[in-house]
C-alpha cells in the first residue's frame, strides 16, 4: 500500500510539471501568434480608441509576465477565460462538447479492444492459416488508411448507395437516450444514438484496433514460445487455462500500454472524424475557433486534452503494475 | 555508416519476403510519380474545363446529352459527352480537371512534406536524443521533459494550433522539368507548404529523440567510448564519430515508419482545408465530398492512392525491422 501510495505521488508531481508545460505553451501559442483579439472583436469600422478600450479590457496592455500569471491563477481555478467569439465562458462550451467526444472515443476504444485482442489471440493460435493471413491484411490495410478516407467510403458505400446509415449528426447523447429509455420506456432515443455512431466509432477505431491486433498476436506469439508455456503444456495443464491465465495476461503489458497512449490519439483523430460526420464535439469545436482565431477556447481544449493524457498515463502505468508483477511501481 | 552485415541482412529479407519487395515497389513508384510529375500526368492538373465535367473513369459508363449553349454569341445546340474515355482514365472532377493529373501531382506534396518533415524531424530529434542520452544528469532530466510536454499533445490537434500560430506560409518554387523546358502545359511552380512541414516534424522529432537518447545511452558506456575520451576526444567529436554511427539503425528504421504517419497527418491537413496547396490528396478527398452520390470516384481515387503508398512505406518498415530488429516501438499518429 504504501509503495502504491509513493508510486501515485511522485507520478502526480511530474504530472503537475507536464500539466504545466502544457499550460505554458499554450499561453506561447497566444502571445505569439500575430491576430489581435481586440481587432477581432471590435466591429469594423471601431475608432483606434475603442480598440484600444477592448484590449485594456481583455488585460491584454499589462506586461506579458502579468499575462501569464493571470492566466496559470485562472485555469487552476477553472477558469479558462472567455471566448473572443461568443463571450461565453470557455469552459461552458468545451463541457458542452465534450460528451459527444468521450462517447466516440470511448466507443472507438471499446470497437478496437473487443475485435482486436480475440482476433489477435486467434491469429497467433493459427499462426501461418488461410485466417491468420487475412487479419494480417486486414490489419495492414487498417494502419494504412487515412480514418477520414475509411469515413468517406463507409458513408458512400453503406450510406448513400444502400441507405442504412445515417450520415452525420448527432441528434441526441447518450445521458438524454438512457433518459428517455428509463422514464419514459423509449427505444428511440438510443436506436438513433446507436445508428449515429456506427460509422464514426468504426472510422475512428480501425487505426487503433489494427495496431492492437498486431501487438496482441506478436505478443501472444513470443509468450507462447517460452519455456514455462511449455512445462505447464508438458504438465498437462488444459490449453484454454494455459491460454488466458498465462499467455494472455503476459502479454498483455504492451497492449495496456499502448492503449493509453493511444487515448490521445484518439481524440486527435476524432477531429478529423468529427469534421466527416459534422458530428458536434471537441474537435469540431477546435476548428471553428481556429478558423476565427479564437484562441481562449483552442487553448481551453488543448490544456484539458493535455491534462487527461498525463491523468490516464499515470493510470496506465497503475494497471500494468498490477497486472504484470515484474512491472515496478517505483 | 550502414555496415556490410546490415546490408547483407536486407538483402537476405528482402529475398525472402516477397510481401516486402511488393511494399518497396510501392513506395519506389510513389517516389518516381512523385519526382516526374509533369511527364507523367496527361494534362495539366490545374486545367479546366465545364464542358467535360464529372467525367466518371474509363469502363465506368457515363451518358451523352444534347444541350443548348451559347457559343460566339448565338445559341447552338451541343452534345455533351459524358462517358468515361481514355484521355481522362480516372475521370474528371466537379471543373473538369483530370482527376489522374491531379493524383499524381497530389503525389509530389505528400512525399515533398513527408520527405522534408522527416529530415528536419531527424536532424533535431537526433541532436536532442544523442545529447540528452549522452550527457545525462540535469541535462537529459530538461530535454525529456520536455518531450513529455510534446507528447501530451495529440499530434494533430498541436499541428492545427501551430498553423493557428505562424498562418500558412508556402513557398513556390520553380519546377525544374517545366522550366528547363523538358516538358510544357503544366504548372511552372511547384508549392512547399513550409507551415505544415515545420508544425508536423514539431511533433514527430519527440519520438525520434526517445529512441535515440536510448540508443545513446546504451552506446556511451561501451570500451571504445570510454577508450576515445580517455585519449582525449572531444564529446561532440565522440558523438558523431562513435556514438551516432552505432545508434543510427533503429533511428532509421523508426523514421521509415514514422513517414506512415507524417504522410497521414499531412493528408488530414489538407482534408481540414490547411494544405497550403489545392495539388494534394487531402485535398481533393474533400472536395469530392460533395459529390458522394453523384461521382463516386472524386474522394475515392486520391484515397486509394494515400493507402497504397501508406501500406508500402509500413511494408517497407516491416522489412527493416525484421532484418534489422532493433526493438522498437511503434509510435503513433
Amino acid at each position: 500500500m504504501k509503495e502504491v501510495l509513493t508510486f501515485l505521488a511522485r507520478r502526480s508531481i511530474q504530472g503537475i510539471f507536464v500539466v504545466w508545460g502544457v499550460i505554458t505553451t499554450v499561453f506561447l501559442f497566444r502571445v505569439i501568434s500575430p491576430t489581435n483579439p481586440a481587432q477581432l472583436m471590435a466591429p469594423d469600422d471601431a475608432s483606434p480608441e475603442l480598440v484600444r478600450q477592448i484590449e485594456e479590457d481583455l488585460g491584454l496592455t499589462e506586461p506579458i509576465f502579468v499575462q501569464y500569471v493571470n492566466y496559470v491563477i485562472g485555469v487552476v481555478q477553472g477558469d479558462l477565460g472567455f471566448s473572443y467569439m461568443t463571450n461565453t465562458p470557455v469552459l461552458r462550451r468545451i463541457l458542452h462538447a465534450l460528451p459527444g467526444t468521450l462517447e466516440l472515443a470511448v466507443a472507438a476504444l471499446l470497437f478496437a479492444v473487443i475485435v482486436s485482442i480475440p482476433l489477435g489471440i486467434f491469429s497467433a493460435m493459427y499462426r501461418g492459416t488461410k485466417i491468420d493471413s487475412t487479419s494480417n491484411l486486414v490489419s495492414l490495410g487498417g494502419v494504412s488508411t487515412p480514418n477520414f478516407w475509411l469515413a468517406i467510403m463507409m458513408v458512400l458505400f453503406i450510406s448513400v448507395q444502400f441507405g442504412l446509415l445515417p450520415t452525420s449528426g448527432r441528434p441526441i447523447g447518450l445521458g438524454e437516450a438512457t433518459g428517455l429509455l428509463v422514464f419514459q420506456g423509449d427505444f428511440g432515443g438510443l436506436s438513433s444514438w446507436v445508428a449515429h455512431m456506427i460509422l464514426p466509432t468504426i472510422a475512428l477505431g480501425t487505426y487503433f484496433m489494427a495496431l492492437l491486433f498486431r501487438l496482441t498476436r506478436n505478443g501472444v506469439l513470443e509468450e507462447m514460445g517460452k519455456e514455462y508455456i511449455l512445462a505447464a503444456r508438458g504438465k498437462g495443464l488444459p490449453e484454454p487455462l494455459l491460454m488466458y491465465r498465462y499467455v494472455l495476461r503476459n502479454s498483455l503489458t504492451p497492449v495496456v500500454t499502448v492503449t493509453g497512449l493511444q487515448l490521445g490519439g484518439l481524440i486527435g483523430g476524432s477531429v478529423v472524424v468529427e469534421s466527416v460526420f459534422a458530428w458536434p464535439g471537441l474537435g469540431t469545436l477546435f476548428i471553428r475557433s481556429l478558423n476565427v482565431s479564437d484562441w481562449p477556447m483552442m487553448q481551453g481544449i488543448l490544456i484539458l486534452v493535455g491534462a487527461g493524457y498525463v491523468l490516464t498515463n499515470i493510470a496506465v502505468d497503475f494497471v500494468n503494475a498490477k497486472l504484470n508483477p515484474q512491472v515496478d511501481l517505483a | 555508416m550502414i555496415s556490410d552485415r546490415t546490408r547483407t541482412s536486407l538483402k537476405k529479407e528482402l529475398r525472402s519476403n516477397a510481401v516486402a519487395t511488393i511494399g518497396v515497389i510501392l513506395l519506389l513508384s510513389m517516389i518516381v510519380m512523385a519526382l516526374f510529375a509533369p511527364m507523367l500526368a496527361p494534362h495539366d492538373p490545374t486545367d479546366q474545363d465545364s464542358s467535360r465535367n464529372h467525367q466518371p473513369p474509363v469502363f465506368f459508363g457515363g451518358e451523352e446529352e444534347e444541350t443548348t449553349r451559347m457559343i460566339d454569341g448565338e445559341i447552338r445546340t451541343v452534345t455533351e459527352s459524358n462517358v468515361g474515355s481514355m484521355t481522362h482514365p480516372l475521370g474528371t472532377d466537379s471543373n473538369g480537371r483530370d482527376v489522374l493529373s491531379r493524383t499524381i501531382y497530389g503525389a509530389r506534396t505528400s512525399i515533398l512534406v513527408a520527405f522534408s518533415a522527416m529530415l528536419v524531424s531527424l536532424v533535431v530529434g537526433t541532436t536532442v536524443g544523442m545529447v540528452s542520452g549522452y550527457y545525462g544528469g540535469n541535462t537529459d532530466t530538461v530535454l525529456m521533459r520536455f518531450v513529455d510536454i510534446v507528447l501530451a499533445f495529440p499530434a494533430l490537434l498541436i499541428t492545427l494550433a501551430m498553423i493557428g500560430v505562424f498562418g500558412s506560409v508556402n513557398v513556390d518554387i520553380p519546377d525544374p522539368l517545366v522550366v528547363s523546358g523538358l516538358v510544357s502545359g503544366r504548372p511552372t511552380h511547384l508549392t512547399v507548404p513550409i507551415t505544415i512541414t515545420l508544425a508536423i516534424s514539431s511533433v514527430i522529432w519527440v519520438w525520434i529523440a526517445r529512441v535515440a537518447r536510448g540508443e545513446a545511452i546504451a552506446a556511451k558506456n561501451e570500451e571504445y567510448v570510454i577508450a576515445a575520451r580517455t585519449m582525449g576526444m572531444s564529446n561532440w567529436k565522440i558523438i558523431w564519430k562513435h556514438v551516432l554511427p552505432n545508434s543510427i539503425t533503429p533511428i532509421l528504421v523508426l523514421a521509415t515508419i514514422q513517414v506512415a504517419s507524417i504522410i497521414i497527418i499531412e493528408s488530414s491537413l489538407s482534408f481540414l482545408g490547411f494544405s497550403g496547396t489545392n495539388l494534394s490528396w487531402g485535398y481533393d478527398i474533400a472536395a469530392g465530398r460533395d459529390y458522394l452520390g453523384t461521382s463516386w470516384w472524386l474522394s475515392t481515387v486520391p484515397g486509394l492512392f494515400i493507402v497504397v503508398t501508406v501500406v508500402g512505406i509500413n511494408l517497407l518498415g516491416d522489412l527493416l525491422r525484421d532484418a534489422l530488429d532493433p526493438g522498437i516501438q511503434r509510435g503513433g499518429l
